[in-house]
């Protein structure tokens, strides 16, 4: 076994044997490091949830007067929303085609998962257009600048994520990666996967959490 | 392997979090107080990012 192979070896032991891991069994450095920097954007994503939840209970009413037949579900969050999920499960597809060695079949689902990661963007741009036309705005006082702050971040996210996968892909099909060596995948599924939990919850409480008459 | 060195255990430690931000909602919901929806909503978040740097500490170093 050579040196470069023994150092991402995985341990079939370990609790997190599926990622990639160093020969003495830690985790590999770009999964550590994304693991770290996931951490601080759940800080990060908690903030703007903090604000937001403080916001809305101390408001009198929420949504206020004004917005309150904005927000719906269809026809464009929700079918958003299913597409982020389904990609989340094409991008764990890839992941797991890798680690069969199965290059096509990675290079086949990372590929969905990017298509579906551009449509979740154009979804997302479409509603932007529609509220925008309708007279929500980020200057429509705190309920247009906490919508447009919360969901603009995660689009944002989901942008970094687009091109993230994008350079992975294109690196899977000049055949940079196989079942040993595929730590940038790994860390690309883990962001991925971060991103989609993060809009579940953001989706749950902008377009399903029931408003508020009164305070609280 | 070691019991604390297994992934579940991370996650307990944010469920460590999560029940002490229950008792921080449910205190003041009960005793007719301010519950501090910003704080409540930030302890959640800090469980699950503990969770995430316990599972680094738990998996992230080399195993003897």
């Amino acid at each position: 076994m050579t040196a470069e192979s023994q150092a991402l070896t995985p341990v079939e032991h370990s609790p997190v044997g599926a990622l990639a891991h160093d020969a003495r069994g830690g985790l590999s450095n770009p999964v550590l490091g994304m693991l770290l920097f996931l951490v601080s954007e759940v800080m990060f994503f908690a903030g703007l949830f903090a604000a937001y939840f403080s916001v809305r209970a101390a408001a009198p009413q929420w949504p206020p007067a004004d917005f309150g037949d904005y927000l719906h579900v269809f026809p464009l969050a929700g079918p958003a929303t299913a597409i982020l999920v389904l990609s989340s499960f094409t991008c764990q597809l890839a992941v797991w085609s890798i680690r069969r060695d199965d290059r096509n079949g990675f290079i086949r689902n990372l590929a969905v998962t990017v298509v579906l990661g551009i449509v979740f963007l154009v979804i997302q741009g479409s509603d932007y257009i529609m509220l925008w036309t309708e007279g929500l705005t980020l200057d429509s006082g705190i309920y247009g600048s906490t919508f447009y702050t919360m969901t603009g971040f995660h689009g944002a996210h989901v942008l970094g994520g687009v091109i993230m996968l994008g350079v992975v892909l294109y690196r899977g099909m000049l055949g940079q990666f196989s079942a040993r060596h595929h730590d940038a995948v790994e860390a690309a599924s883990l962001y991925w996967h971060f991103v989609d939990v993060v809009w579940i919850a953001l989706f749950s409480t902008l377009y399903l959490l029931p408003g508020t008459a009164g305070g609280g | 392997m070691h019991l604390l060195r297994h992934p579940r255990n991370a996650a307990l430690l944010g469920l460590l979090f999560i029940a002490i931000d229950v008792v921080y909602v449910v205190a003041p919901t009960l005793g007719g107080g301010h519950v501090d929806y910003a704080g409540a909503t930030m302890l959640a978040a800090l469980g699950i990012a503990m969770a995430f740097m316990a599972y680094v500490l738990a998996s992230g170093t080399p195993h003897d």
